[in-house]
């Protein structure tokens, strides 16, 4: 007799749907998978075979053979587990077909019956054209993100098999979890002093600009770039969606409402391999730390520190906002849309001080600034400059007006995010250079400004993009149509004018 | 351009490997150029006595290595490939050779330039200091080094970052007397690689002059030789910020050993940066309060040439101040003559960071303060005669 059950596996961060076909017949006990199933697919034998017996069913003493159609597609992970036991509990007659026509299953055994959740729900269940699909219950929540299936949260097999025949009703879904509240994250009130960091943060929210953050040790570097996703825009319904698929692909821990809503930071280590960062790996596609970036922050700690072929593998995807992974087996395009946030020292001494006082010698300072190659550098549209905050800022006290919560601040950045897409693009830049002139104006002030910089050679020509698309975005922030004085000095304030960098 | 026979033959022999000062004088001594490139060509270098001595132990050895070179290179394509490209040299004895290092006691033998040599004249003064210069520093070497030249001094200087580079920049602003670069790789190896351009500029309105032959990489220990050619040019030598071991200070040997008189540029004691300099003083160096102790130097006094704007606008010293609005007063008196940073500015002031980057922009094309990168400092020459 046979058996076909609908289910999906997971390549990369999309779904596929699967077909589970089993087939119970006469001769020598024995269970065979085929269908180009993988290590930890083929292993499902072992614990559907174990579970099922925990679940005071009889094990058929027959040759079973279970194919994974299509079978072009290399099946992964124990989502499979599931509908295989469903499927041998059919073909043996033991479920009558009619129970399971419209079902789907998702979801990995263990040997004790349980039924437990597996990475990437989200996705699979998207797959999934079944009206009705059983998944464990701690993936509820995740399952009915879709708003497409009814969904069946069991805990253990045997509640599945007692509701396929009838013998029970469906088990209740899980108590819902309490009320989701928007993750406590760090708040730029608790910055002091800084008014360059916080206001530079401030910009690169409003503007989608890739920042990077300069100074000496403990001056507040990664302080401020963790602040940064609190003051972006909560995502989208679209975009969390996107946002959840990659973390539930990735295993990531979820929030309670099985929704991503607020944007991701993720700060990889600098000993972090290319392969890790950028996603893959050799059994199961696996997405980077820059996808788990999506619609989020990357923070890149001590970006120096990280191999340059690292960094340069960061190029194509900060340009497309995907990344294509080809392995061997299978291609998949990771989505890797995020907003890059460096920090480094001025030097290899690190000190910073006052211009003039560093003590390395100029073919290290050379060497530091070569670490980062300069299409690279070229993305940075700040690049800002961050000191120890003053003795007087640290003993001010707490309630100063100058410290803004990020609310306050977040609330401006929705307003200037939504003057830039009155321009067409979501955030000031993506703003193509060649139409800066055109949607970018610029009144005689500014543009005397500009022109003395460029004169007496502190600005050069490729600096002067980056000047006039982040002074758009503090133009936006002010609420003025027009580029003036004080939004391109403000831009020239968030400036490093550190000589190696702007050599690139 | 001089038209010199044995200058080819002069130029070949300093390029010869193993080469130093030393051995290359000792060649040059020895008879004409083009004599002695025979002699090494054909293997009897050691024959001239001078020459043998200088080598001493190892004169198997380096002569060998010379020959072998020699033998393979083609004196005359080689003057002819860099006469092409607008460089010669010229050799201690030969026609053309600057006067000022004729006279000198370790003149360099053979003197590779682009450029026009004519330009090394008297008066002339050299602006050294180090790489790692503060504002404060390149501000004084920029106009140091235009109202000298505005006096017709020439001004004499390394290329190098920092003092070097903005001393020949002041140099080039003004017209009455070129440059005179004295730099210690190869004229074909720019570095640092940085004044690619300033390196170019003066060469075309003065004279690049280096001992190192074309292809010499910038060897660390190649600095020191040269700094003995610029002490040896110059008739006074102005340290304008040098730490208390800093390269600057081998020049202020050489100048000492030529009796050259040695000023210095005073400097903030907090400032390391000044620590060369205020020693220098302390030992009895003339201060430098402007350009006129420097012409005083030279014995110039009143050839000062009225003062008038550069294109730049900004780089330029300011007489009588224009009144400023009430808000520009205020951030001026919160900048320092020292690097401020920015958020001291604005506790000081209490203004927000735009309104601030406002005026503190404007006061910049004003030339009262200069900045960039969180850090600000109050700028123009505090002129003793206005």
């Amino acid at each position: 007799m046979t058996a076909s059950i609908p289910a999906a596996t997971l390549l990369g961060v999309d779904g596929h749907a699967v077909d589970v076909e089993v087939h119970v017949s006469n001769g020598l006990p024995c269970f065979t998978v085929v269908g180009l199933p993988d290590a930890s697919c083929r292993e499902a034998r072992d614990r559907v075979r174990a579970a099922l017996l925990s679940s005071g069913r009889a094990w058929p003493q027959r040759r079973i053979t279970v194919n994974l159609a299509p079978s072009s597609i290399r099946k992964g992970g124990a989502a499979l587990d599931l509908p295989i036991a469903v499927g041998v509990l059919v073909a043996d007659g033991v479920v009558p077909a009619e129970a399971v026509r419209d079902f789907a299953f998702l979801g990995e055994l263990g040997l004790d019956g349980s039924v437990r959740p597996v990475p990437g729900t989200l996705s699979l269940v998207d797959a999934v054209t079944a009206p009705t699909i059983v998944v464990a219950a701690a993936s509820a929540v995740e399952a009915r993100l879709p708003r497409r299936h009814r969904v069946r949260p069991v805990e253990h097999l045997t509640e599945l098999v007692d509701a396929l025949l009838g013998t029970s009703p469906w088990p209740d879904d899980p108590p819902p979890s309490p009320v989701s509240l928007p993750a406590p994250m760090p708040d730029l009130a608790d910055v002091r002093g800084q008014p360059h960091g916080r206001w530079a943060m401030e910009v690169a929210a409003a503007g989608g600009h890739h920042v990077l953050l300069v100074g000496p040790p403990g001056a507040g570097k990664t302080m401020l770039a963790r602040r940064l996703p609190g003051l972006l825009p909560p995502l989208d319904r679209v975009e969390a969606l996107e946002v959840t698929r990659v973390h539930s692909a990735a295993g990531l821990a979820l929030p309670p409402s099985g929704l991503v809503e607020w944007p991701p930071l993720r700060a990889p280590h600098h000993g972090a391999s290319a392969v890790s960062l950028i996603g893959g790996g050799s059994g199961w596609l696996r997405p980077g730390e820059i996808s788990t970036a999506h619609r989020g922050v990357l923070l890149l700690d001590e970006i120096a520190e990280f191999p340059a072929a690292v960094l340069d593998a960061l190029r194509q995807p900060l340009e497309e906002g995907v990344v294509r992974v080809a392995r061997a087996k299978a291609t998949v395009a990771f989505p890797a849309r995020f907003q890059l946030v460096g920090t480094m020292n001025p030097c290899p001494c690190g000190d910073g001080g006052p211009p003039g006082s560093c003590r390395c010698s100029e073919q290290a300072r050379q060497r530091y600034g070569r670490r980062l190659s300069g299409p690279l550098l070229d993305r940075f549209d700040l690049r800002v400059p961050v000191m120890r905050p003053l003795v007087e800022d640290l003993l001010a006290p707490h309630a100063s007006p100058d410290l803004e919560p990020s609310r306050v601040v977040a609330g401006r950045v929705v307003e200037a995010r939504a003057r830039a897409t009155g321009r067409g693009v979501r955030a000031n830049a993506e703003l193509p250079s060649e139409l800066l002139d055109l949607l970018a104006p610029m009144d005689a002030p500014a543009t005397a400004v500009l022109e003395f910089k460029l004169r007496t050679g502190a600005l050069s020509a490729r600096g002067l993009h980056r000047i006039h698309r982040v002074a758009r975005t503090i133009a936006d922030l002010g609420g003025a149509d027009v580029i003036g004085e004080e939004h391109v000095c403000g831009a020239l304030e968030l400036r490093t004018d550190i000589d190696l960098l702007e050599q690139a | 351009m001089t038209d010199d026979s044995q200058a080819p033959y002069a130029a070949a022999l300093a390029s010869l490997p193993l080469m130093t000062v030393r051995r290359l004088t000792a060649l040059i001594g020895a008879a004409s150029p083009e004599a002695v490139w025979r002699a090494v060509s054909a293997g009897e270098v050691r024959s001239l006595p001078s020459v043998a001595s200088v080598l001493g132990a190892s004169a198997r050895e380096v002569s060998s290595r010379w020959t072998s070179t020699a033998r393979r290179h083609d004196v005359v394509a080689t003057w002819a490939a860099m006469r092409d490209v607008g460089r010669s040299a010229v050799w201690f004895g030969g026609p053309g050779y600057p006067p000022p290092l004729a006279a000198d006691p370790e003149p360099p033998p053979v003197l590779f330039f682009e450029g026009c040599l004519e330009h090394v004249t008297a008066p002339a003064a050299a602006l050294v200091g180090t790489r790692a210069a503060t504002g404060y520093g390149r501000d004084v070497a920029r106009l140091l080094g235009r109202q000298l030249a505005e006096a017709g001094v020439v001004v004499v200087s390394g290329l190098a970052l920092g003092i070097d580079g903005a001393a020949h920049e002041g140099a080039l602003a003004a017209t009455a007397a070129p440059p005179t670069a004295v730099v210690g790789s190869g004229l074909d190896v720019v570095y640092p690689r940085r004044h690619a351009r300033l390196w170019q500029r003066v060469a075309t309105a003065g004279v690049l002059l280096t001992e190192a032959p074309p292809g010499t990489a910038p060897e660390p220990w190649r600095f020191p030789l040269r700094n003995r050619i610029i002490a040896g040019l110059a008739d006074v030598v102005v340290v304008v910020e040098s730490r208390a071991t800093g390269g600057s200070m081998h020049t202020v040997d050489h100048a000492h050993a030529r009796g050259r008189p040695v000023l210095a540029v005073p400097g903030s004691i907090m400032s390391g940066q000044s620590t060369g300099t205020n020693q220098l003083l302390a030992d009895g160096a003339t201060p430098v309060r402007d350009v006129d102790d420097v012409l005083v130097a030279l014995s110039l006094a009143g050839r000062r040439l009225p003062t008038e704007r550069s294109p730049e606008g900004a780089v330029e010293s300011v007489t009588r101040p224009a009144a400023l609005d009430p808000t520009a007063e205020i951030v001026l008196r919160a900048v320092d003559w020292t690097p401020t940073r920015t958020d001291e500015i604005l506790r000081r002031t209490g203004l927000s960071l735009s309104a601030a980057a406002v005026t503190l922009n404007r006061l910049e094309v004003l030339g009262r303060v200069r900045g960039g990168g969180g850090w600000w400092e109050r700028h123009g020459h505090a002129d003793r005669s206005g």
